[in-house]
């Protein structure tokens, strides 16, 4: 999969951004605060994925405008397909491909696969728990339709289970408890086969991340990754019913996949607290390109690598280390400087000031 | 916020179904521009169908008298009810080739929007399980989280009493509207109904 061409209009700083890319490695040259990342997140957001910045539309909108669009020709074997986005402050946000309207948003990523690795990754180790779960979730559902449609019917499910417990103002009345068995059947549903994929996702994603650090790092230190989620011990009917009068009193729901969290152990030791920065660093990276390459093996497409000021963060040899790691798929990376270690040869460079695009 | 009439306007509008406050805003602004005559008749077609219209007291459709053309017809009682959200899956069945009765429950359980078993018309239900003979009692909530829940619910309400109930297959587009399904796929869904035990 090739994106050959992306427009961007009023988004965030780009007023009219038209550029071509080719299947090869494509340098931005600007200074921060130019509109650099914007492109990264313009494409990024091609894939049906949230911002990896996590912004709402309002900040995506350029200001004194309602609606930005993101726009886009991509191919993928041979076939070519137009991707146009609307994200607007007023209404819902939409999106097309070759004039066909999408459910959901997500669903663009049977089009566009993409990766990104951004200079917050670091969040990945040290951040909240949802972060890794975003991280796991965002992964399984770029090629398992099945799994999208239960991750949103959870959320969905959790928000009708949620206002149930708080109308309940603590009190665990017969009608609560009637309507309680109802919502955890369907909870529990959705939650065992996001519980099962997330295991069975694990399973492979885990030694390749291991693998990659151990590449990146350049020492042999053991990673294993699991998933947090004593639920799953009993499965969470039992779990539901153990936690009930905790739920009510506190009027949400306590338990289940949208609390597990990611655990990843470096030498056996948690990497969130023991690891040290240059550590986590590579560990970061290491999900990256894991996720890379679970995509490519489970889609058997090149998802598009970007790389959004990655290398002014790194040292020399873990710089080096990282490009040998890298796929041989299309790659846009920005940098503010140009300058790009060694192994990186762009086919083209682009310039960008004020969030436009200027031949360098 | 505006003025008297104008925010009051806005308000109510508010409060219609899928209506966020810039809607509304948007609504009552296009309703000013609007020539006289035609805003009197949007005034006059809603009042009209509140003095006209209500529901049936038996099926809680909505009906010009008491008891619904369905619910008068003797060739409908087939044993068969079907339970439904909205009037408009009536028209979705009908469309679909059933021929027994319905019940509208108005709404589907849905705590987001204070919707709990009180609010729907589950009570009406009951009693015509008891008054009615039913031998089979079809669920045909739409396919998504809050009809599914409400067929559960359902479910467990109706299992003491030793009716058969069945579920409307889930061949149906899953997140969808009874609606929006074509008749042969609904057909095919009605057709393909499972039974619930309890
Ligand atoms: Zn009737």
């Amino acid at each position: 999969m090739i994106i050959k061409r992306l427009w961007l209009t009023n988004f965030r700083n780009h007023d009219e951004t038209d550029v071509e890319l080719n299947d090869g490695t494509t340098l931005v040259v600007g200074l921060n605060g130019h509109g650099k990342t914007n492109l990264i997140e313009g494409l990024y957001l091609l894939s049906g994925a949230r911002s990896f910045r996590g912004a709402k539309v309002d900040a995506l909108v350029r200001s004194g405008h309602t609606s930005a669009y993101i726009r886009a020709e991509v191919e993928n074997e041979s076939r070519t397909s137009l991707i146009e986005i609307e994200l607007t402050t007023q209404g819902r946000s939409k999106a097309q491909v070759n004039k066909q309207k999408v459910k959901r948003f997500r669903d663009l990523g049977d089009t566009v696969r993409a990766v990104v690795f951004s200079p917050d990754d670091l969040e990945l180790i040290k951040g909240p728990p949802a972060i890794r779960r975003s991280l796991l979730d965002d992964t399984i559902a770029i090629t398992n339709p099945e799994f999208r449609a239960v991750r949103t019917d959870l959320d969905h499910i959790l928000r009708q289970r949620n206002n149930l417990l708080k109308q309940a103002k603590g009190r665990l009345s017969n009608d609560l408890e009637t309507s309680l068995i109802i919502w955890n059947e369907q909870l529990v549903n959705a939650a065992e086969l996001i519980g099962d994929t997330r295991e069975e996702f694990i399973h492979q994603f885990g030694p390749s991340v291991a693998d990659f650090y151990q590449q990146v790092a350049g020492r042999n230190d053991p990673v294993t990754l699991n998933i947090e989620a004593d639920w799953r011990h009993t499965g969470l009917a039992e779990a539901l019913v153990k936690s009930q009068d905790d739920e009510v009193r506190r009027g949400m729901t306590l338990v289940g996949p949208h609390r597990d969290d990611l655990l990843m152990l470096l030498n056996s030791l948690p990497s969130r607290s023991h690891a040290s920065q240059g550590e986590q660093r590579s560990l970061a990276l290491a999900l990256r390109l894991a996720t890379y390459l679970y995509i490519e093996k489970v889609s058997g497409d090149q998802p598009l690598v970007l790389l959004d000021d990655v290398f002014s963060e790194l040292d020399e040899t873990r710089a080096r280390r990282l490009v040998e790691c890298l796929p041989n798929s299309q790659i846009v990376l920005t940098s503010a400087t140009g300058t790009v270690p060694e192994g990186v040869n762009p086919s083209q460079t682009l310039s960008l000031e004020e969030g436009q695009v200027c031949a360098p | 916020m505006y003025d008297g009439p104008v925010q009051d306007l806005i308000d109510e509008l508010g409060r219609l179904p899928g209506v966020g406050p810039k809607s509304a805003q948007r609504i009552a602004f296009y309703l000013l521009k609007l020539p006289k005559g035609d805003a009197q008749q949007l005034a006059a077609a809603i009042v009209e169908v509140k003095e006209r219209i209500g529901f049936c007291d038996t099926c809680w459709n909505i009906s010009e008298s008491e008891r619904c053309s369905l619910c008068s017809d003797p060739q409908r009682q087939t044993g068969s009810l079907c339970v439904v959200e909205e009037p408009k899956d009536v028209i979705a069945l009908e469309r679909a080739g059933f021929r027994g009765r319905y019940h509208v429950l108005q709404g589907a359980l849905n705590p987001m929007e204070g919707i709990g078993p009180e609010q729907l018309r589950i009570r009406e239900l009951m009693s015509r399980i008891s008054d009615e003979e039913v031998q089979e009692l079809i669920l045909c909530t739409n396919p998504n989280i809050e009809g599914e829940a409400t067929a559960m619910y359902l479910s467990r309400q109706l299992q003491p009493l030793g009716i058969k109930v069945t579920r409307i297959a889930s061949g149906l587009p899953v997140g969808g509207d009874l609606e929006y399904a074509d008749e042969l796929t609904l057909g095919r869904a009605l057709e393909g109904r499972r039974e619930l035990q309890g």
